[in-house]
């Protein structure tokens, strides 16, 4: 594991000497970003690497590593200056007890909550509640393009439709990367990590009495893009770099690991109140998918101004790289009903044609959600790897 | 003695034999290819499995909707929207929106400034 910056780099992923240049990871990466001669080491191209890590957790020889900022963690927790607090993504609880032996979907949240606490964590958020905060900022700016594109006095300054959501940072940088004329239409809510980082520093500092100087957020992801993400430079929204540290639910599993922690005897606890709190729209972000039907439950509601009777939206479920499903929604404001049309992808090789349809004007969609690992979140580049795959 | 009798090549045992090496390689082909399917076929299974154990987390959850977080509401109500539940609020704006692209130079000197005034 290298511990340099994104800076000295340029990217997260690195192919170490171990590479039998096999050519699986040039199949399955998904912007052509690897490439090498037959049976020579392989290389990344870090103007094309979206930074997914599919290519590392599909490797056979395991001969593909990503950046660490495990030491920098372990320096501050050993700092009685520093105030760490710590935030875990949805799909982290459904896969970190692979590591200890549970079977996957196990949900290990509780274990999970304690472990972080026996580290030496302060305070242990959850960035479920985050995903909430998104859904709250998403969902309305997605009420207010609608309205925009119906002709609704007072809403002529919002984007165009439809909205792509922007929780995956591979996404990102692969719309920044090869289209930028999608931008606009991309929402710009920030992802829950990022979202949690500066509400961190701020709100919660103001309320535990913290110094936001003194405090260092750490985020637990199923990704190994998330850690090009907290880099980036515009995240300073709090005056500090908004979230300081990411580590991947493997190094987690190492971390617990290595001090020495019973994880499988672990008594369950609840995440700290005050940014910690979580609903069920929130834990199915780790699904391709959950942003979506987290999205349709919120805005549902407040566009009908009734209760749902079912909170479940099965037609976007499901592992099909491209889903599509049409949501009666009654809008209470404008006396109709309007049929929201949803687009779901999974897998960044499939939404070139859906940027292309857009673009060109003949797309029918609304909203859009993209998530560039197959699955979701829970099969990010962070997670733990299936060994028995190979 | 006949130099031009030609001596049989292929014998019937030795066709036997060689198409019964052909037949087990096509076996073992096949049972290696089956593996290599299998392989492929576990890499969707866990894949459903981790999104199962998300789904029956979220029926379990006391709350499923994410404007029903009395947490959502407080930080509205006691800062990002001081006094009501209103998203993307001046605040909301300034700590939870971004820029892409070429606007993020733009958007950091925005952040900056803000910091300046701050001070």
């Amino acid at each position: 594991m290298s511990t340099s910056t994104v800076k000295d780099t340029g990217g997260i992923i690195t192919v170490t000497d171990a590479c039998k240049a096999c050519d699986h990871c040039t199949a399955i990466c998904p912007t052509g970003a690897i490439s090498g001669f037959l049976g020579q080491k392989h290389h990344i191209d870090y103007s094309k690497c979206i930074n997914c890590g599919q290519c590392l957790i599909n490797c056979p020889f395991h001969a593909i590593t990503d950046l660490s900022m495990v030491e920098q963690v372990k320096e501050a927790l050993k700092d009685p200056g520093k105030y760490l607090v710590v935030q875990e993504a949805p799909a982290v609880r459904v896969a970190l007890g692979e590591e200890f032996g549970f079977k996957p979907g196990t949900n290990v949240k509780g274990k999970m909550h304690a472990a972080l606490r026996k580290l030496g964590f302060k305070q242990v958020y959850d960035t479920e509640f985050t995903a909430d905060l998104t859904i709250m900022e998403e969902g309305t700016e997605l009420i207010h393009r609608v309205f925009n594109a119906l002709g609704v006095q007072g809403f002529e300054t919002s984007g165009p439709l439809p909205q792509f959501t922007s929780c995956c940072p591979a996404w990102i940088k692969y719309a920044e990367d090869n289209y930028p004329a999608i931008l606009p239409y991309i929402s710009s809510a920030k992802s829950p990590q990022q979202m949690f980082g500066p509400v961190a520093k701020t709100y919660a500092a103001q309320k535990l009495n913290v110094n936001p100087a003194d405090m260092v957020v750490v985020s637990v992801m199923p990704c190994t893009a998330k850690k090009y993400e907290c880099d980036r430079p515009e995240f300073v929204a709090s005056g500090y770099k908004d979230v300081d540290y990411v580590i991947t639910t493997r190094e987690l599993a190492q971390m617990i690991k290595d001090a020495g922690i019973d994880f499988v005897n672990l008594t369950d606890e609840e995440a700290d109140k005050l940014i910690g709190s979580s609903t069920g729209a929130a834990t199915i972000f780790g699904a391709t998918g959950g942003v979506m039907e987290a999205a349709l439950r919120t805005a549902y509601e407040i566009l009908s101004g009734q209760s749902l009777d079912k909170v479940e939206f099965e037609a976007v479920r499901g592992l099909k790289p491209v889903r599509e499903a049409t949501v009666e929604v009654p809008v209470k404001d404008l006396g109709t009903t309007l049929p929201v049309k949803v687009c779901i992808v999974t897998g960044t090789k499939y939404v070139g044609q859906v940027i292309e349809d857009v673009l060109a004007g003949r797309s029918k969609y609304h909203f859009i959600e993209v998530m560039n690992c197959p699955g979701g979140c829970i099969n990010g580049g962070g997670q733990p790897i299936r060994h028995e795959m190979y | 003695m006949s130099i031009f009798k030609e001596k049989s090549v292929f014998t019937r045992r030795q066709f036997v034999k060689g198409s019964g090496m052909l037949f087990a390689a096509a076996v073992l082909a096949g049972i290696f290819a089956k593996i290599g399917f299998e392989a492929f076929d576990t890499s969707e299974e866990y894949i459903e499995q981790r999104a199962a154990g998300l789904y029956s987390l979220d029926e379990s959850m006391a709350i499923r909707k994410s404007h029903e977080n009395p947490e959502i509401l407080q930080i509205y109500k006691d800062f990002l929207s001081p006094g009501e539940v209103s998203p993307v609020s001046e605040t909301a704006h300034h700590l939870l929106h971004t820029k892409y692209g070429k606007d993020i130079p733009g958007l950091i000197e925005q952040l900056n400034a803000h910091q300046h005034e701050a001070a």
